[in-house]
């Protein structure tokens, strides 16, 4: 490959998870309704945020997890700013926690995304609790994280080739 | 296999960013939200929202079709099931339409009858617009949806949107070729409402549950609500038409009035927006003196007979400011005509 295409597969490579994040952005704006709307869009930005801030956090740069985030402000239309504030805060954690998990097997790795998952559902009940101004049920939510925990291992593993056979090969 | 990450390259060696850049991040993501909170209608993030539904529509668009088409063909497995059973229901439920469509043609008849007098004015017409649902917000506590017409095709924001059941919501953000509906049952949603036979006007609030409350009440107090009573679109404040369909009263709880909707968001694929103006105030104020001439002239007609010219005259500045409706001076005319001969 000459230079200038290396250069190229670089940057596109840097991109990817970024890239990865925002199709889960649109994913979340599709009208799926799995299963006559009983099964909940899973949160798939979280999964590729938390997963590169262990893996590979100079492939998930946090300006990327910014725009991420506000992208989803903008296209579900909750309060500007909202989700940026709760993948950022997630992206902090992971990254604090993260040599613990290195290196671990996937059960930890699991358990540790489901907390992250809590975590951020607290920041965004509260906040959206705080700004209707009454305490808002918590099932809907509880739901979507149970769907997206759920999902961690498959996107995980797919993941996991992705960045050990693309990503970081040289 | 082992683990991902043991290997150097594969994760231990890799370093973040400098952490100082994420702190900032986060701080001014922080600084939006309470900016958003307390300007939540600053053009800036208005503008910035048109422009991601207007950029995302296309893509939304794309796959909209084959996501319905793989909804229809797995999503309702349950349909599969219940064949029988629904077929049963249909059956006895186009029984009871037909009752009503007797009815209803026995009432059309009325009416034609009554708008065939003179002093009947048509209200203005609203002007439907059909869309398709391309987008919607999967988030536990946004109820929203995208459709895919825009001020390309006269959809503002404020327009109601119903689809087959009923009102569904109302367009909060217009781009070029899509828009935003605000649901019934989002946080941010108050529609104003009354409920038929109560005598009681109420604003529908929604609160992420299926099933949103009345909270303001104003009414006769002695009539209380009752559950099956019907819910309807009140117009007050000129945001909605008048009358349209929104639910049943649910139940009366402590004070709340839960409502079921009429409309089924799972199931909602095609809608459509209302362009609905309601007449100026001043148009309604050259009607009702519009109405009045016309009385005179009845009265001028009737009391003086032979008189030519003189209704004539009187209706040409009556035609001027009404532009609304021509009823008015044609009835006028009409009248004054056959008392002439």
């Amino acid at each position: 490959m000459g230079y200038r295409a290396e250069n190229l597969m670089r940057l596109a490579k840097s991109m990817a998870p970024t890239f990865l994040g925002f199709l889960g952005v649109l994913l979340l704006a599709m009208p799926l309704r799995l299963f006559e709307g009983w099964v909940p869009t899973p949160i798939i930005p979280l999964v590729v945020i938390f997963f590169w801030s262990i893996y590979g956090p100079d492939l998930m740069p946090s300006v990327g997890v910014f725009f991420i985030g506000l992208l989803q402000d903008l296209l579900m239309g909750g309060p500007f700013g909202l989700w940026a504030v709760v993948y950022l805060a997630v992206q902090y954690i992971v990254l604090s926690q993260r040599s613990y998990f290195i290196g671990r097997e996937q059960l930890v790795v699991l358990i540790g995304f489901a907390l992250a998952a809590a975590s951020a559902s607290l920041m965004l009940w509260l906040v959206m609790s705080l700004m209707s101004g009454a305490l808002l049920p918590v099932w809907p939510l509880i739901f979507q994280m149970a769907a997206t925990v759920a999902i961690y291992p498959l996107f995980a593993a797919a993941f996991s080739e992705l960045h050990r056979r693309v990503l970081v090969e040289a | 296999m082992e683990y991902l990450g043991q290997d150097r390259r594969e994760g231990l060696g890799r370093k973040s960013a400098p952490r100082f850049v994420l702190v900032l991040l986060i701080l001014i993501s922080v600084l939006l939200l309470l900016s958003s909170l307390y300007s939540a209608q600053a053009s800036v993030f208005k503008k910035a929202r048109e422009g991601v539904i207007d950029a995302a529509a296309p893509m939304l668009e794309l796959v909209a079709g084959p996501v319905a088409y793989v909804n229809e063909l797995f999503g309702y497995v349950g349909d599969y099931f219940r064949v029988l059973e629904q077929n049963e229901a249909l059956r006895e439920e186009n029984a009871e339409l037909r009752q009503w469509m007797q009815d209803a043609l026995e009432l059309r008849t009325i009416v034609a009858s009554y708008e065939g007098l003179q002093t009947y004015q048509a209200p203005p017409e609203a002007l439907p617009i059909d869309a398709f649902v391309i987008g919607e917000a999967n988030d536990a506590f946004s109820r929203s949806m995208i459709v895919n017409a825009g001020r390309a095709r006269n959809v503002e924001t404020g327009q109601a949107v119903v689809d087959e059941n009923g009102l569904i919501g109302r367009i909060v953000h217009t781009g070029a070729n899509a828009s935003r509906v605000l649901l019934l049952t989002d946080i941010q949603s108050r529609v104003p409402v009354y409920i038929e036979g109560a005598d009681a006007e109420g604003i529908l609030v929604g609160n992420t549950r299926k099933k949103p409350v009345i909270d303001i009440v104003a009414g006769a107090d002695d009539v209380a609500p009752a559950p099956g009573q019907r819910v309807l679109t009140s117009g007050a404040g000129g945001a909605l038409p008048r009358g349209l369909p929104v639910g049943v009263v649910d139940r009366v709880s402590g004070g709340d009035i839960v409502i079921g909707l009429y409309a089924d968001y799972v199931r909602t694929r095609m809608v459509r927006i209302i362009n609905y103006e309601f007449p100026d105030p001043d148009d309604a104020a050259a009607l009702s003196s519009s109405d009045v001439m016309a009385q005179e002239l009845v009265e001028a007609g009737v009391g003086a007979e032979g008189v030519g010219p003189a209704p004539v005259q009187a209706s040409i500045p009556v035609q001027a400011p009404v532009s609304t409706s021509v009823s008015a001076p044609a009835s006028a005319i009409a009248v004054a005509l056959p008392t002439d001969g």
